[in-house]
């Protein structure tokens, strides 16, 4: 087993050393501590209340992912990364049917309807995804009921996501070439009442929290990190914004056409605990933004690229071509092949930027799909953010890098 | 609709084209000299081979070039064709408007860089000297694939639990793992992986 000198080997150099090593306590801070959310471990070594160091332990939500990626098929392997991060499934799959899409070159021919929609449930998934760190950050904090105001309005956009795909959580909507089934009618209602009634639950919502004098007295300078150190550890997402920098994937490489939108990137100069607070919030407007601008150009058409070799003939022709039944058949049974190599994709997902280094040998599986998890990054960096602070601070640091477990561990 | 607070900027970056790396190969290849293994610009972003002990080298090239992130260190096991494990390490350079008060026009890029180790023996440089951010990714390598980090001031596993035998992630691990019933005199590695269902 590890002794505390060895968890704390690689943490950064402790500049608050007490006087007599004696007096620091080493503390195990969950995993099963409300605030760590089910599955992590910090591994705290305290003077009275002051952080000294801090080591998060994870891997209690490990699941194999990875490997379990490379034993499916290409578009099987749509339902294992959808688990990931299991807050922002679509965020996940997009990612990987994105990179799929650029290993068999058909990048280029995913329909403009599929194209809209992918964004449209890519933000529709950022809102539900911050919702749910906004209701459990504030209660972290110890405001209760926001949680209750954050959770119906994600429970509206949850609804939503059943009504067209099916499936509250892990959808496995998006797939390689499109998506698994068009819209059904009456979604552009649903989504046209889901925006009307946002922007006053955010503003709502916003009004308790953003000058609560108690939320700004328990993250104004919290868990502060320059914009140097956070570049040199690797924080991307609103982690990174909210310290000054600009730096979005939907902007620097954009992807399903989201250099096609109008929206702000929202900054914040703080580097602290609140600035990301205020960063995500504003985030939570520009993606409503952007839905209203894809259900206002909202496009016809077909949904998936019109190529048998990748994409399934539609049920009404394989009861009357025996060509397309082989063509289903085949699918089904064997999949397909994608083209020998290896791509990098990354999108924003709600915690940052989320890259899947997808590597193929030819085959109909992949032979590896590495993830880069923002959140496993950005927990990463409390190592740093966490020494000089209190323990309560702590809790609201955790808080503030909103890490998914799914994501972490994989 | 809410007001958008006066913290959000509400400058936009135009739309960036990408920007070819092509004029930094052979300043990285110069730098490596011997562990160059091979360069090529791919539909993502340019990237070049190397062995292990041309890493630093090109990491303090790739720095002073301006990519300041280093995205992340996966391994992919390549088994049964050597050499068998590739260590591939993406950089970012930010736009350099991506910074207050900051103007000047940089586009984006990604630059990555695939190490081969030597199979029967895996070791490549840390690059927690540099980069902190390098602690976790190494140790998750080290986890997953057996991957050895010279310098590393932690190397211990991350995922798996600490008495953990073997790096599931290698292409010769099964699936399902390793059938972990007891067997008199056996050691875990040797006996039969699970039948797949």
């Amino acid at each position: 087993m590890s002794t505390p000198a060895d968890v704390f080997a690689s943490s950064p150099d402790v500049t608050l050393a007490p006087a007599d090593e004696r007096d620091t306590l080493v503390l195990s801070m969950g995993p099963q501590h409300p605030s760590t959310h089910g599955v992590l471990q910090v591994m705290l070594r305290l003077d009275g209340e002051t952080v000294l160091a801090a080591e998060p332990e994870i891997g209690y939500l490990h699941t194999g992912i990875e490997k379990q990626a490379e034993n499916l098929m290409w578009q099987q392997a749509v339902t294992v990364v959808d688990r990931a991060d299991y807050l922002a499934p679509l965020s996940n799959s997009l990612c990987y049917v994105l990179a799929a899409e650029r290993l068999l070159g058909i990048t280029d021919r995913i329909p403009l309807r599929a194209n809209v929609l992918r964004v449209m449930f890519a933000e529709l998934t950022r809102i539900a995804s911050h919702l749910v760190w906004l209701g459990t950050h504030a209660m972290d904090l110890g405001a209760q009921s926001i949680f209750m105001y954050a959770f119906e309005m994600r429970e509206r956009i949850l609804e939503i996501m059943e009504f067209v795909t099916g499936a509250r959580m892990h959808q496995s909507w998006f797939r390689i070439g499109g998506l698994a089934i068009d819209v059904p009618a009456g979604f552009l209602e649903k989504i046209g009442a889901l925006l009307d009634a946002f922007p006053e639950r955010l503003r709502d919502m916003r009004a308790i929290l953003e000058e609560n004098i108690i939320i700004k007295d328990r993250l104004i300078g919290v868990g502060k990190l320059s914009a140097e150190e956070s570049i040199a550890w690797g924080l991307t997402g609103p982690a990174l914004r909210a310290a000054g920098v600009r730096y979005d994937v939907r902007k620097a490489f954009p992807y399903s056409g989201y250099e096609t939108y109008d929206f702000d990137v929202p900054t914040h100069a703080g580097g602290d605990c609140y600035a990301r607070f205020v960063v995500r919030l504003n985030e939570m407007h520009e993606a409503w933004r952007i839905i209203k601008q894809a259900a206002e150009k909202f496009p016809g058409g077909p949904v998936v690229i019109d190529d048998r070799k990748i994409v399934p003939p539609p049920k009404t022709e394989i009861q009357h071509s025996m060509e397309a039944l082989i063509h289903h058949f085949k699918l089904v049974s064997a999949g397909f092949n994608v083209p020998e190599g290896h791509v990098y994709q990354a999108v924003e997902s709600p915690r940052g930027e989320l890259g899947l280094y997808v590597t193929s040998a030819g085959g109909n599986k992949p032979w590896r799909v590495r993830w880069r998890p923002a959140s496993f990054y950005n927990l990463q960096a409390l190592k740093r953010m966490a020494p000089g602070n209190l323990i309560a601070d702590v809790v609201a640091i955790i808080g503030s890098l909103d890490p998914v477990f799914g994501e972490v561990d994989r | 609709m809410p007001e958008p607070s006066a913290s959000a900027d509400q400058v936009r970056p135009a739309v960036y084209e990408r920007r070819s790396t092509a004029e930094l190969i052979p300043q990285i290849a110069a730098a490596v000299g011997e562990s160059f293994l091979d360069a090529s610009s791919e539909q993502d972003m340019d990237e070049l081979a190397l062995r292990p002990d041309g890493l630093k080298a090109a990491v303090a090239a790739l720095r002073a070039a301006g990519f300041g992130l280093l995205l992340d260190i996966g391994v992919t096991d390549h088994s049964p064709l050597a050499p068998r494990f590739e260590v591939s390490y993406h950089f970012l350079k930010m736009a350099a408007g991506s910074r207050a008060g900051d103007r000047t026009d940089v586009s984006p890029a990604r630059f990555r860089l695939r190490v081969f180790p030597d199979d029967a023996n895996p070791r490549v440089p840390s690059l927690t000297g540099s980069w902190p951010n390098a602690d976790w990714p190494e140790r998750e390598a080290y986890d997953l694939f057996g991957i050895q980090f010279d310098g590393h001031p932690n190397l211990r596993r991350i995922l798996m639990p600490e008495d953990w035998q073997g790096y599931p992630l290698r292409k010769d691990y099964p699936l399902r793992g390793f059938d972990r019933r007891f067997v008199p005199g056996g050691r875990l590695g040797a006996v039969p992986p699970l039948k797949e269902s």
